[in-house]
């Protein structure tokens, strides 16, 4: 096939699917599938959203394992044509939280104007201490389609933007041939939605919620939610042998929300980003662990008004993970861990006078810590940091609260979480995020007076699945 | 990319194409075996080997999950609902199946072995507890619906006998009554010998 025939191919076949597929925000475990199967929330996870190998499994085999009374077709060859669940297996999720950082965060008019037209003072700060009810609801078809054939879908209303809109999406197709291999295709519209350990960064454990309005470090790789949050819809090949090795190679494109992608866009994806994974799981007894590596090579038209797609960043991902998991009856432990090490070739950004530099790099280290009691009291901790290069246009210093010390990147902390689960499918969280370093620097790291622990930040969770 | 692109265009045309009704074998390589292990074979003592197991017995318990009777923690978890829409005849293919599989070995464990060898063959005469062995077999292979408990994870028989004690497992009148006055230490040497048969 030509390589215009093939690109034209795969937009084709992935334009199909987004129109289905669009920008996702965080990630949730279903009742859905609980009410699909039978099985209680315990035997697909330790704690949701967290995997437990079985959990794994059912996710590889593409969410089809299925008890309930079926609509069946059938044709004259005995071919069945149709396996439908007589009643759908949905599902509703409503998360509500608190949030209050050591300082508040600065008023976005601050300097400037009200929306009446009312000067608002340099100084002035938002309000502290903020609820969000919902921070995010949302409703999930989730399970089977047809024979092999199953889906996640998760629509969200999204308490930060009061909007409703398409969340996690993946819809896979999976084949177990034989005792010793599996394979399947996912589409999805997220680089790691589709992955089976919670190492990587759509479904990271342990701390895979944090407040929607705290402020976060100004820099991240692009596999860590930036592409996600561009818009892009992606098709992958998986495979899994032996119960031990996983193979996936697939491709993004973008798939954002337009009757036309063109100069008024921001952040496209140029042609199809490749993303590949491979992992090894080795289980004993009651113990497992994984170690694996993943990443993606996208180019990306920033837009943002230089009014043109042809100039592009691209930039190259590289990780690696492991993920340990102890499941007892009592006691429940996991350690997960990840490095990005991620290449930027900025030739859009230093055209638009934007950085200094084409050449930058970000590096992303995560390591995290839980241990459960009967899956009922739980705590957790966790180190984070984020260090790459300096430029002076690229970290600007002088923004309140989003202004850069020292030209830098660099974003270092800590995470501690308690929880408490009443019920297999409610959450109390108690969460609590200390900086050490935010936006390359400690005391006035932005320029304009606002230190690294001024972001520290108190966050309660309360979520339910239903 | 072409690979990938081939195998969608496939994959898109088969799922909803031909798909043979589910016969028990298949059913336990694509559905079974993510817990219980190819064959029957298990790594997670949560879930019992199956592999080499009385006919009769996988059926009876299939059964009881279906119809609730046996309604232990990780019963109700996982196979209240797995067993929910089997039927009879897919029972007893599965438990066909199983019987057919070529048992798990569990090396012994000599700590306890002498202790739970008087045990299984003689019983406890001052506890009323019989000998194992007059049901399960001189080689705790089983009969029937007597399990086999040769090969089986320490850890699982030994969670059994006390889901016997506690009443959780509730769907083994005679078993209620064996175990009743074993303790912690009889019961654990028990499991370790039977296993290791």
């Amino acid at each position: 096939m030509e390589s215009t025939h093939l690109r034209s191919f795969v937009a084709s076949l992935v334009l199909a699917t987004s129109a289905m597929l669009l920008a996702p925000g965080t990630a949730h475990a279903v009742p859905s599938f609980a009410r699909q199967t039978g099985f209680a929330c315990e035997a697909c996870h330790t704690v949701f959203p967290e995997l437990t190998p079985f959990g794994r499994r059912f996710k590889l085999n593409g969410y089809t394992i299925d008890n309930l009374p079926q609509v069946s077709g059938v044709n004259q060859n005995k071919e069945q044509t149709l396996q439908l669940n007589e009643l759908p297996p949905l599902s509703f999720m409503f998360q509500t939280s608190y949030t209050d950082t050591k300082k508040a965060v600065p008023d976005i008019n601050a300097g400037g104007e009200n929306g009446n037209g009312v000067p608002v003072p340099e100084d002035a700060l938002a309000k502290n201490g903020q609820i969000l009810f919902p921070q995010q609801a949302s409703l999930f078809y989730a399970g089977r389609i047809a024979p092999n054939f199953g889906a996640f879908v998760q629509m969200t209303y999204d308490g930060t933007s009061g909007q409703f809109g398409w969340d996690n999406t993946d819809i896979r197709y999976a084949r177990k041939l034989n005792d010793n291999f599996t394979w399947g295709v996912s589409f999805n519209n997220n680089p790691t939605v589709q992955d089976l350990w919670n190492t990587t960064p759509a479904w990271a454990s342990p701390f895979d919620q944090l407040s929607a309005t705290a402020p976060m470090p100004g820099a991240a790789t692009i596999i860590d939610g930036g592409l996600a949050d561009a818009g892009v819809a992606g098709m992958s090949l998986y495979g899994y042998l032996f119960d031990a090795f996983y193979a996936e190679l697939g491709g993004y494109r973008s798939a954002q929300a337009a009757a036309q992608i063109n100069s008024d866009s921001n952040d496209v994806v140029k042609g199809t980003a490749p993303y590949w994974r491979l992992a090894y799981e080795h289980q004993w007894a009651r113990h497992s662990w994984e170690v694996g590596t993943y990443g993606v090579q996208a180019k990306i038209a920033p837009g943002n008004g230089t009014g043109s797609l042809s100039e592009s960043n691209e930039y190259k991902d590289w990780a690696v993970d492991s993920q340990y998991q102890y499941i007892g009856d009592d006691h429940m432990v996991t350690v997960t861990t990840t490095y990005i090490d991620e290449k930027q070739t900025l030739d859009a950004t230093v055209l638009a006078e934007g950085a200094a530099d084409k050449s930058q790099d970000l590096k992303t280290f995560k390591l995290g810590a839980s241990y459960f009691y009967r899956r009922i009291y739980g705590a957790a901790l966790g180190y984070f940091s984020t260090s790459g290069s300096h430029d002076a246009l690229l970290y600007p210093s002088g923004t309140p609260l989003d202004g850069f010390a020292h030209s830098s990147p660099d974003s270092e902390g800590w995470i501690a979480e308690l929880d408490w689960l009443p019920y297999q499918n409610t959450k109390l969280a108690l969460q609590y995020t200390a900086y050490t370093k935010f936006n390359g620097g400690k005391s006035n790291y932005d320029g304009v007076g606002r230190s690294e622990n001024d972001n520290n930040t108190f966050y309660i969770l309360g979520w339910l699945n239903f | 990319m072409k690979a990938i692109i081939a195998i969608a265009a496939v994959t898109a045309l088969a799922a909803n194409a031909a798909f043979a009704a589910q016969e028990p074998q298949a059913l336990a390589t694509g559905v079974c075996s993510a817990c219980h292990g190819p064959g029957g074979r298990s790594i997670s003592p949560v879930f019992p080997n199956l592999a080499g197991q009385q006919s009769d017995y996988v059926m009876l318990q299939l059964d009881a999950f279906r119809t609730h009777a046996r309604g232990d923690p990780n019963a109700q978890a996982y196979m209240w609902g797995m067993a929910s829409q089997l039927t009879d005849e897919t029972m007893k293919g599965l438990g066909d199946y199983y019987a057919a599989q070529k048992p798990a070995h569990v090396a012994p464990d000599s700590v306890s072995l002498a202790e739970g060898e008087k045990i299984y063959n003689e019983g406890i005469k001052a506890q009323d507890v019989p000998a194992c062995a007059s049901c399960h077999g001189a080689k705790a292979e089983g009969a029937g619906a007597f399990p086999r408990l040769s090969g089986q994870h320490v850890e699982y028989l030994i969670a059994q006998m006390q889901g016997f004690q506690s009443g959780l497992r509730a769907n083994a009148p005679i078993m209620l009554g064996v175990v009743r006055s074993m303790n912690a230490a009889q019961i654990k040497a028990v499991a370790a010998y039977a296993a290791s048969r």
